[in-house]
């Protein structure tokens, strides 16, 4: 494998946690809905297992948790479910403008059904702008969906203001936690969140099973319709082998996520002051502070990201670009245009994220290598102005 | 296709790419692309003449702004015109590069593969005087791409100019969406054909207020937030590849007759 500071894409799935799901596999495989002493044994682990993903997130009641086949089919659930359950109160929903790429997406979906879906915007850190939020809610508002923390630049939102807001006027509050729960505690019982979406590979689970938190007394209308399995709100076969190992993930995340978030952020400051350092014309996107602290996300200037990423492959480092280039619709990255970089900006930007198996000498060589990198690509782009071609040259001699 | 997956030449080109620079007191600049998109791409050349007496490319350099692909086709370009004819290096299209670096993903057609259009500006401002940066490209995905089959099939239901309406006499049109003009002949030949297709980049219907009426009340079909990648066929034109920005997925359509004015 190469360095790999690419966790947001994907993580690796913990040894501890394979170990507990390969039983699963071909020994201990009946369904739970089944009558027979298997089946009551396959109920069990799964009540086991709902208790532990409950725990994670500190709810009270492992009833609240439905697995899910990931991230993707939570929001999903959160946001078509609960639009379609309070249809008769209301049409409005509130989504944010840097939310993930399935949450605008829905939302796309949804105003094609007939609903009407706001989108708050962000200041130039990326985080959103509450008052605006207070005064976009009106009396047909259902839901307001917020991710806790931006995938891509991390800014973390104020989870518990919107919360505050939302109970008070008496609007559905959902948040996708996909891109902080490797790094930041969920407890609900602190932030009575009505909806979260978990998944199991951002916790080093396998892929393939999420979870939707719902909070007491919240239900959404199933899209799924099937055998009516998770209280009738997702039906399909429990994917016993994913939700055990989504279980243990959620157990070992639970006790580690405090020193594993604290030595994740001292490596991640060593690779920022790094790279901000070493390289002229680099700044930081995303608050300086109040982000993710495996995030650390930059931008170059002269420079394009695909051509960085493609540079950056060659020496054996994985890492992400909100570049137009590397991206399916040639646009570049809705975040950091609504952060309020101009496109050509968003083009130069480069994003790393640290996990669980990322050591200091990988943040070593991250930040060794990229010198070199910006050096030659800047050489080579007509926009690099000559007092810096010059100081490059110059240090050659 | 990921858009980064490249060939090995196209690697190549990247990693070492040739005729890096540029070129002082040159004869000819050419400047294309748009920071916007993502590229931007500058091309020196330095002219002279063989023994023929003709003109030829003596030395030529590159600067590019882009991703991968945008600096190999640069590299590449550099590579097949040094040493050519300058009527020769005028025709090297955007298909001879992708070509030459074993082609190029599909998305990377249309956006990152500016080099002959560099070159061709070069070569202009050499022989004209124009300026070097005469072809600005303001949107990425829609003015600067490439339609294959485009060549292959003009004349052959490919239409760039229409005098006689009567040869769309119930076939299939497909219409591309230049302007009003278009739309005023497809509302026209909605009196030769009952299947009349527009497709246009944007979400709302194009043209002028009272074009943009008359369409609604028309015949006429439009695809919006489509663009048209492919024309294909055995001998005549038999369907397009269309791309569908909303959805992000190409799909094919049967017609007889593409119109491109």
């Amino acid at each position: 494998m190469s360095i790999y500071l690419d966790y947001q894409a994907a993580k690796p799935v913990d040894e501890r946690v394979i170990e507990e799901m390969l039983p699963y596999f071909n020994k201990r495989y009946a369904n739970p809905s089944s009558l027979h002493g298997d089946g009551d044994i396959a109920t069990d682990t799964l009540k086991k297992a709902r208790q532990k993903v409950a725990d994670f997130i500190n709810a009270p009641k492992a009833d609240s948790i439905l697995f899910t086949s990931g991230a993707t089919e939570s929001n999903n659930l959160a946001l078509i479910g609960s639009a379609l359950r309070n249809k008769k109160k209301g049409d409005h929903i509130i989504i944010s403008e840097i939310e993930h790429i399935t949450i605008l997406n829905i939302g796309k979906f949804l105003e094609k059904q007939g609903f009407k879906v706001s989108r708050v915007p962000v200041d130039r850190f990326g985080i959103i702008n509450i008052e605006k939020l207070k005064r976009l809610i009106n009396e047909r508002t259902i839901l307001i969906s917020i991710s806790t923390a931006s995938n891509e630049i991390g800014s973390l939102q104020p989870i518990e203001e919107i919360s505050d807001i939302a109970s008070e006027k008496k609007v559905l509050f959902h948040t996708d936690a996909v891109a902080s729960e490797a790094v930041i505690p969920i407890d609900v019982q602190k932030v009575p969140i009505d909806l979260i979406t978990l998944s199991s590979n951002d916790i080093y689970g396998p892929r393939g099973v999420g979870a939707l938190y719902l909070k007491k007394g919240v239900r959404v209308n199933p899209i799924l319709i099937g055998g009516g399995q998770e209280r009738g709100m997702r039906s399909g076969s429990e994917n016993m082998t994913g939700i055990v190992g989504f279980a243990k993930a959620a157990e070992i995340m639970k006790k580690e996520i405090k020193d594993e978030a604290a030595r994740i952020n001292l490596l991640r400051d060593k690779l920022i002051g790094g790279i901000l350092e070493s390289i002229p014309k680099s700044y930081l996107n995303g608050h300086p502070e109040k982000r993710l602290p495996n995030n650390a996300h930059f931008r170059f200037e002269y420079i394009e990201g695909e051509s960085l990423i493609l540079s950056l492959r060659d020496q054996n480092v994985s890492a992400a670009t909100g570049s137009a280039c590397s991206s399916k619709t040639l646009e570049p990255s809705h975040t950091l245009i609504a952060t309020g970089l101009l496109h050509e900006e968003a083009h130069g930007s480069l994003l790393y994220t640290l996990g669980r198996f990322t050591t200091e000498s990988d943040i070593d060589t991250a930040i060794e290598v990229l010198p070199g990198i910006i050096k030659r690509l800047r050489i080579l782009s007509p926009l690099t102005p000559l007092d810096l071609l010059k100081k490059y040259q110059e240090a050659e001699k | 296709m990921k858009s980064t997956s490249y060939s090995e030449k196209v690697l190549d080109h990247f990693r070492n790419p040739r005729n890096v620079g540029e070129i002082e007191n040159s004869d000819g600049i050419g400047k294309v692309g748009n920071p916007v998109c993502g590229d931007l791409m500058w091309i020196y050349i330095k002219v002279g003449k063989n023994n023929n007496g003709e003109e030829i490319i003596d030395d030529i350099k590159f600067k590019t702004f882009g991703c991968g692909s945008a600096v190999a086709t640069s590299s590449m370009i550099t590579e097949i015109a040094k040493g050519m004819t300058l009527n020769d290096a005028y025709k090297i299209s955007r298909n001879d590069v992708a070509e030459e670096l074993d082609g190029l993903p599909p998305i990377k057609m249309h956006c990152s593969n500016l080099a002959s259009d560099a070159l061709k500006a070069a070569i202009n401002n050499y022989r004209k005087g124009t300026k070097p940066d005469i072809e600005i490209i303001t949107s990425c995905q829609r003015e600067l791409r490439i339609i294959l089959g485009i060549d292959e099939f003009l004349g052959k239901g490919v239409h760039e100019e229409v005098d006689d309406l009567s040869i769309f006499n119930n076939k299939r049109v497909l219409i591309e969406n230049t302007g009003n003009d278009s739309l005023e002949l497809a509302l026209e030949l909605t009196k030769y054909t009952g299947r009349v297709v527009v497709i246009t980049s944007g979400k709302i219907t194009p043209g002028s207020p009272e074009l943009k009426k008359e369409l609604k009340h028309s015949d006429v079909k439009i695809l919006y937030e489509s663009e048209l990648l492919e024309i294909k066929g055995t001998d005549d034109v038999e369907k397009v590849v269309i791309h569908d920005f909303d959805e992000d997925e190409n799909y094919e359509l049967f017609v007889d007759k593409v119109i491109i004015l």
